[in-house]
């Protein structure tokens, strides 16, 4: 259908901030085209507690980035003798999309973290090629990118209790993607406070 | 920058001839502009950012320090504007505590517009530069190939159009900042209301030779979004959960997961002598 | 309906467009009728053909201007019992779900069903058109008209309009005296198939995988409704252009009967849990 490679594969993420909270979240398909191929594809990683990153675009360069950032931080703490700030992990995204200015990887990508020196919960999101968009409430991404954006104006609010969030991003994912025929298959919310993190897994549509 | 890669650059290549469209980068769909005053400059921009006919960002930042006393309004490419800012931003500096002097607006230009040219447009960065150093005040615009152009007041972007018009009506010589300022934001509000591509607030820059320049970020609001009457706040346990795990807890370590383990048995030693 | 799609994209590309824009007075006898039928204007171009695939054939250009609705799935079968038709609702135009609950059955009469594939427009306004065919066949002659004579009427409209750019794969489902329950395929290439068994659309494979390997002749009319239903279910799982709800729909001698719209979502989990498949899916 659409020939664009970052929809290729679909998929779909978003994030949320609350009160002292935040909350991010993504569908689990992979497909071919119009074929799903996989209900088990995981776009959210993370790197130590705080620091969580949300891949969607062709599947191919989201395992790939995965690997750079695990490199990338593994070898920032052993430098640093500490774990990354999300705010740091940030800047480290940017710069290592832009490196690839006139060759991208085809990702649209989300960071989300709680901020382990001040407490303050912090999300960004970013274009292909590492332009930070820092936002005070949510960023979305994906094939699904103009159903969350609709879903999120119209349901967030600002400073929401960690569950009270999680509703509001489950609610907002699961009716996005079920208006986008490349996202669904399942959908898993991380719910992240400074002291716990929580991963739940979405009954979601499956068709 | 320690070098672009371009790794990338041939599968992508491979792909577009296969008929894949390049995705589209954030651009910065724009208004933004500068002018001069007595005895200092002043500049201004809008804070919409744009993704295709999405407005990505309501309230991003294209005003970029690039030193204490010059300052940049970039339109075109987001990420480049950022990046290149942040380049020049840093050679400057270095320059400046090599030189042990404080840096100049014409050196910033320079280094921008040869870094630009020799990018021969792809960088896609258009910058109104600006600020005051030990010759007086400055305004200069660049374009993405590297040309440069010199004025009293300059505008650029998506809506340098509707901007030029209010300089082009109402600029006179020895403004006062006062007078500058308002000129500015008048320009950019032309650009917010008539330019699709522009919106939002007005962000805006003083710098006066001789002191700090002053960043009024959201010096104007005029698009604040009204309260909502009421919220959609759903019910705790609207949403149905298949299964939950805690995978972080500060208070107790919750599961253990080893993602790479080294190999049980160690290789065997490498014989000597055999 | 891709497959349908890429082989309109294979057809002579220069094969000369048709003015005849009167000829639905062909199958009427009066030109009272004519005066009344639709006609469809070609559009003041030289090669309108060339015109409409590059505009609307998203096989041969993705960034067409006009995105024709795609993806579907549709299947009916001929058993001991009777006819199934079953179809799911979901229209998609590029990723974007436009519809979940779109009527994929058209009712040409009491005793004809035609499924919908491919352009929902097409489908819809010829289908609709073919029942007003049917109609008139039955006024003229006093008798109703044959499966074989209906689906003929429609594998002829769109045989003139052959490579200009229509878009459909349906099925004429339809039970009379002298046929009995019968099946015609039809799409827009021209191709008139009668058979026992046939799936449409994006999802075609995935139902024919769980209709193929469950049908037999012998099913009892809630078998095959159940087989149906199962079959569009395992569709709008794997395929991502099909969803939303299936219309399901019995043909017997008395005419069809319409057995009902379910709904994917929680007939996914009701299957799973009742037949213990789908076991991809974690619960």
């Amino acid at each position: 259908m659409s020939q664009d490679p970052s929809s290729i594969n679909g998929g779909s993420a978003v994030a949320m901030i609350g009160k002292d909270c935040l909350a991010i979240a993504c569908d689990l398909r992979l497909g071919s085209q119009s074929l799903g191929v996989s209900n088990d594809f995981e776009k959210i990683f993370n790197y130590g507690p705080n620091v969580f990153l949300a891949l969607c675009g062709l599947g191919t360069d989201v395992i790939t980035l995965n690997e750079v950032f695990r490199y990338k931080t593994n070898l920032y703490k052993y430098k640093e003798e500490r774990t990354i700030e999300p705010e740091t992990f940030a800047n480290l995204v940017s710069s290592s999309l832009y490196e690839r200015r006139f060759g991208p990887y085809f990702v649209s990508p989300i960071v989300g973290g709680i901020n382990s020196k001040t407490g303050k919960p912090f999300i960004c999101s970013f274009d292909l090629i590492g332009c930070i968009d820092f936002t005070k409430d949510f960023a979305v991404a994906g094939t699904a990118t103009d159903q969350l954006y609709g879903m999120c104006e119209s349901l967030y609010e600002p400073n929401l209790e960690p569950e009270d969030l999680f509703e509001t991003i489950s609610q907002a994912l699961l009716n996005a993607v079920d208006r986008d025929a490349l996202s669904g298959w399942g959908a898993v919310v991380y719910l992240i406070t400074k002291d716990k993190v929580v991963k739940r897994l979405l009954k979601t549509r499956q068709d | 920058m320690a070098g672009l890669s371009f790794e990338n650059y041939q599968r992508n290549q491979f792909l577009s001839s296969k008929g894949y469209a390049v995705p589209k980068a954030t651009s910065t769909g724009t208004t933004i502009v500068g002018c001069k005053f007595n005895g200092g400059v002043v500049i201004a921009a809008d804070t919409r950012a744009t993704a295709g006919p999405i407005v990505a960002d309501k309230n991003c930042e294209k005003l970029h320090r690039i030193a204490p006393h010059i300052w940049c309004a970039g339109a075109g490419t987001a990420a480049d504007t950022e990046m290149v800012t942040q380049l020049i931003s840093s050679n400057i500096e270095l320059h400046s505590l090599y030189t042990n002097r404080e840096p100049r607006v014409c050196t910033a230009l320079t280094l921008l517009k040869q870094h630009l040219f020799k990018y021969s447009g792809h960088i896609g960065a258009y910058l109104i530069v600006a600020g005051t150093d030990p010759t007086g005040s400055h305004l200069f615009s660049i374009h993405a190939h590297g040309s440069t152009d010199i004025g009293y007041y300059q505008t650029l972007g998506s809506g340098s159009l509707a901007a030029m018009s209010v300089f082009e009506s109402r600029w006179k010589l020895d403004l006062t900042k006062e007078e500058a300022m308002k000129l500015c934001s008048d320009a950019i509000q032309a650009g917010i209301w008539n330019d699709l591509g522009s919106g939002s607030n007005v962000d805006l820059c003083v710098m006066e030779a001789g002191k700090d320049a002053v960043l009024h970020r959201n010096y104007l609001t005029p698009n604040v979004r009204s309260q909502k009457a009421n919220n959609y706040i759903f019910n705790r346990g609207a949403t149905v959960v298949l299964k939950e795990k805690t995978i972080y807890s500060k208070l107790e370590l919750v599961s253990e997961e080893v993602i790479i383990s080294t190999p049980e048995e160690r290789p065997e030693a490498m014989e000597v002598d055999a | 309906m891709n497959s349908i799609a890429n082989r309109l994209a294979c057809a002579g590309s220069e094969r000369a467009a048709i003015h005849d824009q009167s000829f639905f007075s062909n199958f009427s006898t009066n030109n009272l009728a004519a005066s009344l039928s639709p006609s469809i204007a070609l559009p003041p171009i030289s090669q309108p053909t060339k015109f409409l695939r590059a505009n609307t054939d998203d096989s041969v250009n993705p960034d067409v201007k006009i995105k024709i609705a795609h993806g579907t799935t549709t299947l009916a079968f001929r058993f001991q019992g009777g006819i199934v038709v079953a179809v799911d609702s979901r229209a998609t135009a590029g990723s974007w779900i436009a519809s979940q609950t779109v009527k994929k059955v058209i009712e040409i009469n009491p005793f004809l069903l035609g499924t919908m594939a491919g352009g929902a427009a097409d489908c819809q306004f010829w289908e609709t058109w073919l029942g007003t065919q049917c109609r008139l066949h039955e006024l003229r002659n006093k008798e109703r008209i044959s499966v074989a004579a209906a689906s003929k009427i429609l594998s002829n409209l769109v045989y003139n309009y052959k490579g200009m750019g229509l878009s459909m794969g349906t099925m004429i489902c339809g039970y009379t005296k002298k046929e009995g329950p019968t099946i015609y395929y039809v799409d827009s290439d021209g191709t008139r198939l009668n058979g026992d068994l046939f799936c449409v659309g994006s999802g075609q494979t995935f139902a024919y995988g769980v209709l193929d390997s469950n049908y037999k002749w012998e099913l009892s009319v809630d078998e095959a409704l159940q087989l149906g239903k199962r079959s569009i279910l395992a569709a709008t799982h794997r395929d991502a252009y099909s969803g939303g709800s299936i219309n399901l729909y019995h043909v017997t001698e008395k005419g069809w009967k319409y057995y009902g719209n379910h709904d994917v979502g929680p007939l996914f989990w009701e299957t799973k849990q009742a037949e213990g498949s789908f076991n991809n899916v974690v619960t």
